[in-house]
């Protein structure tokens, strides 16, 4: 399954609308500017992504994940690669690195700059579908891409699928890269896809 | 038993009541959809002083209005349409104040995680519940661990400074012996090759300035090398001040008018009395005087001036040179530091003087200090000694000047089994018209002795030699007959060490002189041993 260009456009101009919700509110929480982008959004299913990940992000990553309920139900990921979550960490608050492992407050950061993002993209779906979303308080992991899709895949039925959201961080000259993956049942993500058109085309 | 029969919901209820009440070690607050407080815990009351009776009923703003002002008020709004809010204490310190008693000794204010989460019934939100942490301990721990990280980091770039230091010097090192060696040996081929060069003494001046720079170079190191390994023995004894002062500007003066730089003595006529190793004293001060000419341009002044205050002695060398970044003066007197170690510096050395110097004058109990207004604004050096109680009589053994024909007549026997040493003596001394005979081993000097072929006036001898070395020379000679036993004995030696001479002296010598000797001073001494010996002589006889 492939996105068209439509939805390619649409999803990626909605979830820039989130983006820049989720920079401003990252921008005042750290008093420094911080610009989130969205250069790419792919779809895939499920037991695809954890190989394309893993060709980017090799080592263990921080994953932020919150799971999501209503109409359009599912669970979102925020995946940074350890060194890009030390470094994102330590931009925004300054505070020399320890291992992110026995860094409780580094992951509080992490995982409050992930809610935020996931609130955002998901909020903003939200809207556009007219519904709302419920949200779990989120988790912070520490393992790799394949472990952390796994554990998703094991109490979910059905044919699922992911929606991969290439995200950069710009701050203080820098740049962060990180990956947000909203799964989503067969059901949840035709729901979306047709609401996304919807709203191109009245937006046009 | 209608109790065992309860349903499990209620059960559920009971003990998340019980949870909220008794057992949660954190805050719990509950409000409704217009954020009005509904529920407090105990543990809110502990923490804020605030009794659930004056939060219940109460809008949430009301009873912690630092949340607004601290615009945390939005996270509240966004709970209302579903959003779920994690605060980290990094981000907002804290959502709830609390009282002071509640706080840590020394904190002024709570370190506290959060999380807002909207309460819903059947997808609908009707509330708020808030969860408070306290993270101090958590925090106070983190901050810990991070700062022995830091301590660990901050050794291991010590040591790597350290190591670079030593790499840096040691190529300093490897430059500063070749340089004069360079000089020496390129002359040296010169000589050889041109035998009638007209610039005959200028091979020689040069081959001997940059014989003798290397050996104070050796002698640095060695002296280092003595002062880290706790050897360097001092040969206290009481002097002026003054006098080593002068003694240094002595040798300095004539670089410094070549310079065209001025020095300005300044001394203070009362002799001031120290206890110190005059030599090492002197070559302190040398060092600080040669720093100082080496970075002060032609046309420039070195005021040195010799104060007594109290019980203290001060030599103060203030110049009017290139002065000292602020950066670097913390390090002038480390070992191996330079200002500027790149291979372009400007200036020459191995950045050992000024540490020795400072080494020296801790070993006399005193200290040295260097202030700079920095880049072009000069440098000032300043010494504290302490002063002596009394002058001992000062041996004011004024130097006597050689006659051309001072040796005349006198016998001397150099034993020493390097060629090239031996050589120089017996030119050096045939240029006083002295009588020489040079042998190369303890054993040909004593047969020499022994068949009476040789009735040396003065002897002269190496002491480390393969086979009889000589001590063992100086103790067969003091067993033979007279005029052979009493005959007057110079070690010349590379053992410098002052236990080395001591061992010379106790063995039968009757004056020890480091190698490279000086030949004057090997030819005063000659003379003034003969001197004694001849009028002991006629003493005996009379």
């Amino acid at each position: 399954m492939e996105l068209t260009a439509l939805q390619q456009d649409a999803l990626i101009e909605l979830l820039n609308i989130g983006f820049g919700r989720a920079g401003a509110s990252l921008s005042q929480l750290t008093r420094h500017r911080v610009l989130l982008e969205v250069p790419k959004v792919t779809i895939r299913p499920i037991e695809e992504v954890a190989q394309a990940l893993e060709g980017v992000i090799a080592s263990d990553v921080a994953s932020v994940h919150q799971i999501f309920s209503g109409p359009v139900a599912g669970d979102a990921l925020l995946m940074l690669d350890q060194n890009g979550a030390a470094i994102l960490k330590e931009l925004l608050t300054s505070e020399p690195a320890l291992p992110l492992a026995i860094d409780a407050s580094a992951r509080e950061v992490i995982t409050e700059v992930g809610n935020i993002l996931l609130n955002a993209c998901l909020g903003t779906f939200g809207n556009i579908l007219h519904v709302q979303v419920a949200f779990s308080v989120p988790q912070l992991s520490l393992e790799s891409v394949g472990g952390i899709l796994e554990s998703l895949r094991v109490h979910r039925e059905g044919v699922r699928y992911a929606l991969v959201v290439h995200a950069a961080f710009k701050l203080r000259d820098t740049e962060v890269r990180g990956y947000l993956v909203i799964i989503l049942s067969v059901v949840s993500l035709d729901r979306l896809l047709r609401e996304v058109e919807a709203w191109e085309r009245d937006n046009r | 038993m209608i109790d065992r029969a309860l349903p499990t919901r209620t059960l559920l209820d009971l003990a998340a009541r019980q949870w909220f009440d008794e057992l949660a070690d954190r805050g719990i607050v509950v409000t409704d959809n217009d954020l009005i407080v509904r529920a407090w815990n105990s543990w809110l009351v502990e923490q804020t002083g605030i009794l659930a009776d004056n939060a219940i009923g109460h809008p949430l703003f009301v009873v912690c209005p630092t949340i607004a002002a601290r615009g945390l008020g939005e996270h509240y709004q966004r709970a209302l349409i579903g959003e779920v809010r994690v605060l980290a204490h990094r981000f907002h310190k804290f959502l709830i104040p609390v009282s002071k008693s509640a706080l840590p000794a020394g904190a002024t204010e709570a370190t506290q995680t959060a999380r807002i989460v909207p309460l819903t019934s059947d997808g609908q939100v009707v509330g708020t519940v808030t969860i408070v942490e306290d993270v101090s301990e958590r925090v106070v721990s983190e901050r810990e661990l991070r700062n022995q990280i830091l301590v660990s980091e901050r050794a291991r770039n010590v040591a790597e400074d350290a190591s670079k230091l030593k790499d840096e010097f040691l190529a300093t090192m490897s430059h500063e012996i070749r340089t004069p060696l360079n000089a020496v040996l390129g002359w040296t081929q010169i000589l050889r090759t041109q035998g009638n060069i007209k610039s005959r003494d200028r091979a020689l001046e040069v081959i001997e300035r940059n014989a003798a720079s290397q050996l104070r170079l050796v002698e640095d190191l060695l002296d280092m090398a003595r002062i880290v390994s706790g050897k360097l023995r001092l040969d206290i004894e009481t002097i002026e001040l003054q006098t080593v002062v002068q003694a240094a500007l002595d040798v300095i003066e004539p670089g410094a008018t070549a310079k065209r730089v001025a020095i300005v003595a300044d001394f203070e006529a009362m002799p001031i009395p120290i206890n110190a190793d005059a030599d090492r004293l002197q070559q302190a001060v040398w060092n600080v005087l040669s720093n100082a000419l080496k970075f002060t341009n032609s046309g420039g002044t070195i005021n040195v001036s010799v104060r007594r205050d109290n019980t203290t002695a001060r030599l103060i060398v203030a110049d009017t040179g290139q002065g000292i970044t602020a950066e670097f003066l913390p390090y002038v007197f480390d070992r191996f530091r330079q200002a500027d170690a790149s291979t372009s510096r400007r200036h020459g050395g191995l950045g050992l003087g000024l540490a020795l110097t400072r080494q020296i004058l801790e070993l006399h109990g005193g200290s040295i200090e260097v202030k700079s207004a920095g880049t072009d604004k000069g440098s000032t050096f300043a010494f504290r000694l302490p002063v002596a109680d009394t002058l001992a009589q000062a041996a004011a053994t004024i130097k006597p000047h050689l006659d051309a024909d001072a040796l005349d007549g006198i016998v001397v026997l150099i034993v020493d089994d390097s060629a090239d040493s031996r050589e120089m003596l017996e030119v050096a001394l045939r240029a006083y018209c002295a009588s020489v005979t040079t042998v190369d081993s303890v054993d040909y000097a004593l047969a020499k002795l022994a068949s009476g072929s040789i009735v040396p006036d003065v002897v002269v001898s190496d002491i480390g030699m393969p086979g009889r070395d000589g001590y063992e020379l100086i103790r067969r000679l003091r067993s033979f007959a007279e005029p052979i036993r009493s005959t007057p004995a110079i070690a010349v030696t590379a053992y410098a060490d002052p236990e080395d001479r001591m061992r010379a002296l106790a063995a039968g010598y009757q004056l020890h002189l480091a190698k490279p000797a000086d030949p004057s001073v090997v030819a005063e001494s000659i003379l003034s041993l003969n001197a004694a010996r001849s009028s002991s002589a006629k003493h005996h006889r009379s």
